[in-house]
């Protein structure tokens, strides 16, 4: 009797602390456990240098653009920025992913945001506000990299850099959608320079990559202009910085800026010689107001209809399609999802109720997603459609990356 | 007032600096908001296995953006048994308990086994040959305390913002930890 009463203790034993099948060891030889110890870098000391490194190189080359107006310390910089961010640090933490955990935190309560990350989204920006794209101009690796390679800037047609420009906003969008509701960081995942730097990982980003760091000696930063999002934020802020980099006063009209400048941000005197009636210009602008809403409408209501496509990127979202496929007809060998979803006792009911709230997230999301899309795109094409007469040449301040190429060429520089 | 009517300037620039307000207003409120709530909780920074949530499921091995994991075998030695016949050195059904590849579970040999007492063995892992592929940790639940398990090696991994396991992870085992918490050790 006794003996099946151990038994049973045993078993339930077994059964309770399955961790503890076999007892501690009694060792009679004065054995001494071994102290392992595991490593965790310093990571709080790195982090300090980065944000202080990203302070200061952001006000040396606000200090060399705006107020010395030259170009040579902003490359020292890139090539730091290259060196420490891109190569030493990997390229984590990064400005550009930051929007995604900025966004995530909106949205998300039970999210703590690491306030480096904060940092690193947010100082840019201020940086930006005050005295125009300096975060770009060689600060962010990414940016820099390409600046480094680049040789010749061959001119892209207005028209397909105005369409390749929607790009930024799209990707921008998409982020931030995917961030919000939890699915996935698309900026992480797609940055094709992160390979370069860790000298290893997805083959696939790499060779793009290296495909735009080849463009980029012959255009300036593809990247940046055509869909680098954090810069389409950016733009945004240096459209109305306070302190900028100003044509000349002393401006003699010679063009060798215009040629110079990487980002074709330098835009020559034009003359608009369409005649237009006062009541033709009203017209024009009611136009305007009654298509940029519908366009708004109508992006809206396809990302509405596609919401449920989009939130396949969601984890969970999949891993539903995978259980209901496996409740119809059940397969003898389960998939490794299955697998742990049924070991942790997961339900049909339980991961339905689940799926059902994500949609519903997806459904708001991307109709608020769908609106800014038409937004964006209904205000290229007014851009495109609208010209403005120009007296002497204009620097385009959303463009504009603060690299001071056009310092090195312009005959009158410092001059007034 | 006139020459103001006639000056498509002071227009632009009015408009300018009303974007400049607004931006800023937007900036700072932005920046109040967060850095309060970055303060109020903890943040979490670094990647970390839970070894309660693990299934073993290998993909740690194939999935980080490393050539080879960061993610490595651990060793809990007061939770082992010092067995001989360890489910996680040993492949299921071996013969004879010796140290030929065949009969070990480990495909890299990243265990090394000492002999302590009789009949007792003790486990290290050699972390410069472990792939993270977990069969010793599945090896090990299945069939002894659980010793053997799977954690992230914080001075190995990258820290991408969004960790590329953790995205195939079938368990949500992968979970961010505070700084002061880098490793779950089941050892403590």
């Amino acid at each position: 009797m006794q003996k099946i009463l151990s038994i049973l203790t045993l078993l339930l034993l077994a059964a309770t602390a399955q961790a503890q099948r076999f007892p501690k060891p009694d060792f009679e030889s004065g054995y001494q456990y071994p102290q392992l110890q595991y490593a965790v870098p310093n990571e709080t000391l790195w982090v300090t240098v980065d944000l202080i490194l990203l302070v200061a190189l952001m006000s040396i080359v606000a200090y060399s653009v705006i107020k010395r107006k030259t170009r040579k310390p902003v490359f020292w910089v890139s090539v730091i920025s290259v060196a420490y961010f891109g190569f030493f640090r990997n390229g984590c933490v990064c400005s550009i992913g930051a929007i995604q955990n900025v966004a995530l935190a909106l949205v998300d309560n039970s999210y703590t945001i690491p306030l480096v990350v904060f940092l690193f989204f947010i100082l840019p920006i201020i940086f930006t506000l005050l005295f125009g794209r300096v975060f770009c101009a060689g600060v962010c690796p990414l940016g820099a990299l390409q600046e480094i390679v680049n040789v010749k800037s061959y001119r892209i047609s207005r028209s397909v850099a105005a369409v390749l420009g929607i790009i930024p906003w799209v990707y921008l969008i998409f982020a931030v959608l995917y961030a919000a509701t939890r699915s996935s960081f698309i900026i992480c995942r797609f940055d094709p320079f992160i390979g370069i730097f860790r000298l290893g990982g997805d083959i696939g980003m790499i060779i793009f990559g290296v495909l735009l760091l080849i463009a980029a000696v012959f255009t300036g930063r593809p990247f940046c202009r055509f869909i680098c999002p954090y810069g389409a934020l950016l733009s945004l802020f240096s459209r109305v910085s306070i302190w900028k980099i100003k044509m000349t006063l002393a401006c003699i009209n010679c063009e060798l800026c215009h040629n110079a400048c990487p980002v074709d941000a330098i835009k020559p005197a034009y003359e608009n010689k369409v005649k237009e009636s006062r009541l033709q210009g009203v017209k024009r602008i009611l136009l305007y107001l009654i298509v940029l809403p519908v366009m708004c409408v109508i992006g809206a209501l396809i990302m509405r209809t596609m919401s449920d496509a989009l939130s396949t990127a969601h984890r969970d979202v999949r891993l539903y399609e995978q259980v209901l496929q496996n409740e119809k007809a059940p397969q003898n060998v389960l998939s490794v999802d299955l697998e742990a979803f049924y070991g942790q006792g997961g339900t049909v009911a339980e991961i339905t109720e689940r799926v059902e709230k994500i949609q519903s997230d997806f459904k708001t999301y991307s109709t608020i997603a769908g609106t800014l899309m038409g937004l964006v795109i209904g205000l290229t094409l007014i851009g495109l459609s609208v010209k403005r007469t120009r007296k002497t040449y204009e620097i385009d301040d959303a463009r504009c990356v603060n690299c001071a190429k056009c310092f090195n060429y312009c005959p009158q520089n410092r001059k007034v | 007032m006139n020459e103001n009517k006639n000056n498509p300037i002071t227009r632009k620039k009015f408009l300018r600096i009303c974007g400049s307000v607004v931006a800023g207003a937007a900036v700072a409120s932005m920046a109040g908001v967060m850095v309060r709530k970055a303060l109020s909780g903890q943040a979490s920074y670094f990647w970390q296995i839970d070894p309660n949530k693990c299934t073993y499921c290998g993909r740690c091995e194939t999935d980080c953006v490393l050539p080879v994991s960061a993610v490595k075998c651990v060793h809990a030695n007061k939770v082992c048994g010092y067995c001989d016949l360890c489910g996680g050195y040993y492949r299921a059904n071996v013969k004879d308990l010796n140290t030929a590849a065949e009969n070990l579970r480990c495909p890299t040999g990243a265990i090394v086994r000492k002999y302590v007492e009789d009949p007792y063995f003790e486990y290290t892992i050699e972390e410069d040959l472990c792939t993270g592929c977990a069969k010793c940790a599945k090896g090990c639940n299945s069939f002894g305390n659980g010793s053997l398990y799977m954690q992230v090696k914080q001075d190995l991994c990258k820290n991408c913002n969004e960790c590329k396991i953790a995205k195939v992870c079938p368990s949500g085992a992968i979970q961010r930890v505070p700084m002061e918490k880098a490793y779950l050790l089941k050892d403590g």
